[in-house]
């Protein structure tokens, strides 16, 4: 059930078209001002992400890799452990 | 800038186990990599400015990382290391690509008679061709600027870090990333 008056109606047609009003300038004024180059540099960054085909090629890569050798204190840790 | 965390060990920072690499592509390396590519890959993205030599040199510099453990001596960060490696095999496929120091044409000097107001922000109004749009600035500036500015975007490092890496002074690096700064607003403006 409308309980509004014509008056209060009115109103919130009123807001409701203001509303809109908003969005549409924010909408036609939309985009990112940056205070920095290394904000914009950041933000490119985020944007862009290393494609999924280098960690599938470094996959391959690696398995085709000898095994590095272990620095003296791993083999030295490595060694007391078995102990 | 925050101070850098050290680690001993790429592979043991800071939530990896101590033991070598059992499986090169999985655990300690995967971690590693889902860690750093992003800004490797960046790096040579933008330095370079060809996705697919990007690509190379990405796994490259991973598989060079894993070949050089050993050489690792822990008195930097492990992503500072990883910089290292990607400037040099940059400048190494930038030196054999003629292409690219075609299309090179920054001048340092000439930048920094033109005055721009590197105090008004960089404002963007079409996200989409962004990445193309920076590339363009970049592409138009001396290396050396584009490369300070690409570094001191990086967080994780400190000027020290940087002036370590591109061998000159920490003031050196702050005078010319002030020169770069403007050199690149200039460039961003022109291209809208």
């Amino acid at each position: 059930m409308d309980s509004d008056t014509p008056k209060q109606h009115l109103q919130h047609r009123q807001a409701e078209e203001q509303t809109t009003e908003q969005q549409q300038t924010t909408g036609q004024q939309a985009g990112l001002s940056f205070d920095s180059v290394e904000e914009l540099l950041r933000y490119d960054n985020l944007q862009t992400a290393p494609p999924p085909a280098i960690a599938e090629r470094l996959k391959v890569s690696l398995e085709q890799e000898p095994k590095p050798k272990r620095s003296w204190w791993q083999r030295f840790f490595a060694g007391r452990a078995s102990e | 800038m925050p101070a850098p965390v050290k680690y001993d060990d790429p592979v043991s920072a800071p939530e990896m186990t101590t033991a070598p690499p059992a499986a090169p592509a999985t655990g300690p390396w995967q971690t590693l990599y889902e860690r750093h590519s992003r800004y490797v890959y960046y790096l040579a993205l933008r330095t370079v400015g060809d996705p697919t030599l990007a690509e190379d040199i990405t796994h490259d510099v991973f598989l060079k990382a894993y070949r050089h453990l050993n050489q690792f001596r822990g008195q930097s960060d492990v992503r500072t290391w990883l910089y290292r490696i990607t400037i040099n095999h940059c400048q190494n496929v930038q030196r054999t690509w003629q292409k690219r120091n075609i299309i090179s044409t920054g001048d340092p000097q000439a930048l920094d008679a033109v005055a721009a107001n590197a105090d008004s922000p960089l404002r963007v109004l079409e996200i989409k061709e962004l990445g193309q749009r920076i590339q363009k600035t970049l592409d138009a500036l001396p290396d050396e600027y584009r490369l300070l500015l690409l570094l001191v975007a990086d967080e994780n490092l400190s000027y020290q870090e940087i002036a370590s890496l591109t061998e000159q002074s920490s003031d050196a690096v702050r005078g010319k990333l002030h020169r770069a700064r403007r050199a690149f607003t200039l460039e961003f403006q022109k291209s809208s």
